[in-house]
């Protein structure tokens, strides 16, 4: 007589994630990599053949401009991640430490509340600011501070502007928690056996936030590698990003299987960052696997 | 033996009420069993709205059909990963270049004749010309929109837009992604070099139009227009034509070279199950009447020859032979065959 094991409630709590994990991550995944292994769609094409074309069409870059496209996606990912994480700390320090339950509300309140509003319209609005005719520049040329304007939009620059301010409230959050966990003492501890401000946050609070840093940089990162709406707006031509470039395959050139080839590519190489990255910061806080 | 049952006043009530509730339940799903649905694409924005409120109701009341129109880009891969025996379109609506990337794939059928659609007897050459799959209903002309506020003249000519006067107040499209950008590109060719597919004359005029600032659709070429973003830009002349009335300092010049067509056009999918259906669509969109309601209230012009449009559109649009012969329609098959090695060339023009 055969008996089953009964499954433990957390397994029937863990079941719906795990199921939505599946049907959209797994499933999906798993499509568009069989479809860049594939000349066409073998599901209504029948001269569809296997082929690693697509593959060998980024590798050897004939065009000239995947590698281009590659490395540009990633540089942003670094530079918003580094510069959200520069504006982003802070904040999230001064809201943990923060004692009034009323302030606290409110700085969080006003980081959440950019939130609320939709990407495309937050990066219309840096448009308004930005471009030629913006605000910023109206008001240079206003001032006599410049002649002509000044090239704030259609470049790297404001497309990491525009993605800094979408994703800064993500960092921020992820820090708060972590930082708001570690005991104030040790810092004051610190402080006692004569340690600096500087040094007692370098050496005690820091370390303590590595997992909150790590976080919200690998958060921050992959939400900005997958940016489109923002890069195309703000980047113009002088942007190209293997986002940009898949959905052209997909919207515009009718190239679904080179599109899946591009998405593989991006998957595999920010996995190959966020392990590094994992590495490098769990040596750094002397554990292992922190994530 | 028959047993005879006595019905009682009460238990008749509740069965005609039993009766009269399955009917109002089962009603609708019997109707609905038999009535058709036609799957459409359709533009949104002035056109979307004419469509939902006027001319959709219109056409299912006539023809006793439902239609479900989609409105949300990008139409072609929606297709191409449906079956073909089921597609998920029965009346494919598209400008010129996608209708030619749709037959390649076998999605959409090669022509459109007046055996099937009798009111293409009416159309403009143009609109079932060798560069067209499918049938032609709307073409609209691109030529370049400036303006009127910043002392420039009136453009006549393509070369215009290359004027130093302008540089960094140009403005133009990311090829790849648009076809108004595709086609100027090829009209590029023709202006500074031997044609069309002259592609070396085209990368090499682009150059000289740097710098440029670039969009990737129409609705946002006219917001730079109006803002003064840009002095002067590749636009089809509805783009600049709608804001009539609203006392903008904008207008559209038809350069004396000729103006490119952006048709707008529909076709069948070979698959579908109410073929019949699709082509008393397309019939019903040539007809005259929903012609001249559609190009008035968007300002496109008709394939119809027989449409009598108002003075003040029959204009500024395309209704006479003589204005129809201006247009130059691109061939988008030879362009769709070298679409990748050419957006990879532009792509690195245009950077930086």
């Amino acid at each position: 007589m055969s008996t089953w094991a009964r499954p433990s409630p957390i397994a029937w709590l863990v079941a719906p994630a795990a199921l939505l994990f599946v049907l959209f991550f797994i499933l999906p995944f798993g499509v568009m990599a069989a479809m860049s292994l594939f000349s066409g769609n073998p599901a209504n094409n029948p001269n569809a053949f296997l082929t690693t074309r697509h593959y060998e069409r980024f590798l050897f870059d004939t065009a000239g401009i995947y590698h281009d496209a590659l490395w540009s996606t990633m540089r942003i990912g670094l530079i918003t991640t580094i510069v959200a994480l520069l504006i982003g700390y802070p904040l999230a320090h001064w809201m943990a430490r923060m004692q009034s339950r009323l302030g606290h509300a409110l700085v969080l309140m006003a980081v959440i509340a950019p939130m609320l509003t939709g990407i495309v319209v937050r990066t219309f609005a840096w448009m308004t600011i930005l471009q030629d005719k913006g605000v910023i520049n109206t008001l240079l040329i206003q001032w006599g501070l410049t002649d002509k304007p000044l090239p704030l939009m259609y470049n790297e620059f404001g497309t990491v502007v525009a993605l800094v301010h979408i994703y800064v409230p993500f960092m921020v959050l992820t820090l708060t928690g972590v930082i708001g966990r570690i005991d104030e003492r040790l810092e004051q501890a610190a402080r006692s056996l004569g340690a600096g401000r500087l040094r007692a946050f370098v050496e005690v609070t820091l370390p303590l936030s590595l997992p909150g840093i790590l976080a919200g940089s690998l958060l921050v990162f992959a939400l900005s590698i997958s940016a489109y709406v923002t890069p195309s707006l703000m980047g113009g031509t002088n942007v190209l990003t293997l986002p940009m470039l898949i959905a052209q395959q997909v919207g515009t050139s009718f190239n679904p299987n080179f599109a899946g080839a591009l998405g593989v590519i991006l998957l595999l190489v920010s996995l190959v960052i966020v392990v590094a990255y994992n590495r490098i910061l769990a040596r750094l806080s002397g554990e292992q696997g922190m994530a | 033996m028959i047993s005879r049952h006595k019905i009682s006043r009460r238990q008749a009530l509740r069965a005609s009420a039993g009766l009269a509730a399955i009917a109002a339940v089962g009603a609708p799903s019997i109707l609905h069993a038999q009535t058709r649905t036609l799957k459409i694409t359709t533009w949104g924005g002035k056109w979307g709205d004419v469509m939902k409120a006027t001319v959709l109701p219109a056409f299912e009341k006539e023809f006793k059909c439902t239609v479900s129109a989609d409105q949300a880009f990008p139409f072609v891969p929606k297709l191409q990963a449906s079956p073909r025996n089921d597609p998920i379109y029965d009346v494919l609506h598209t400008n010129s270049n996608e209708q030619w990337s749709s037959l390649v794939e076998g999605l959409v059928m090669d022509k459109i004749t007046a055996k099937e659609v009798p009111n293409v007897a009416d159309v403009y050459p143009y609109a079932v010309s060798d560069k067209i799959v499918g049938v032609t209903i709307f073409t609209s002309a691109i030529g370049l929109g400036f303006r009127t506020d910043k002392g420039l003249a009136k453009p006549t000519s393509w070369k215009d837009l290359a004027d130093p006067k302008l540089a960094g107040s140009r403005g133009g499209y990311i090829i790849p992604v648009n076809s108004l950008g595709q086609a100027h590109f090829m009209m590029l060719g023709k202006v500074y070099g031997k044609g069309l597919t002259d592609l070396d004359a085209a990368y090499k005029a682009l150059e000289t139009l740097k710098p440029i600032k670039l969009v990737d659709f129409t609705g946002q070429m006219e917001k730079m227009l109006l803002s003064g973003e840009v002095s002067m830009g590749v636009i089809h002349d509805s783009g600049v034509y709608r804001y009539d009335g609203q006392n903008q300092p904008v207008d559209f010049a038809g350069p004396s070279e000729g103006v490119l067509a952006l048709e707008q056009v529909l076709n069948v999918t070979p698959g579908s199950k109410v073929k019949d259906l699709a082509f008393g669509y397309i019939n019903y969109m040539l007809r005259p009447d929903v012609q001249k309601l559609l190009a008035e209230a968007v300002w496109y012009s008709p394939a119809s020859k027989k449409v009598k449009l108002d003075a003040k559109y029959d204009a500024r649009l395309l209704t006479t032979p003589a204005k129809v012969a201006t247009l130059i329609q691109p061939d988008w098959k030879w362009y769709n065959a070298r679409k990748e090695d050419i957006d990879a060339r532009v792509t690195k023009i245009l950077k930086g």
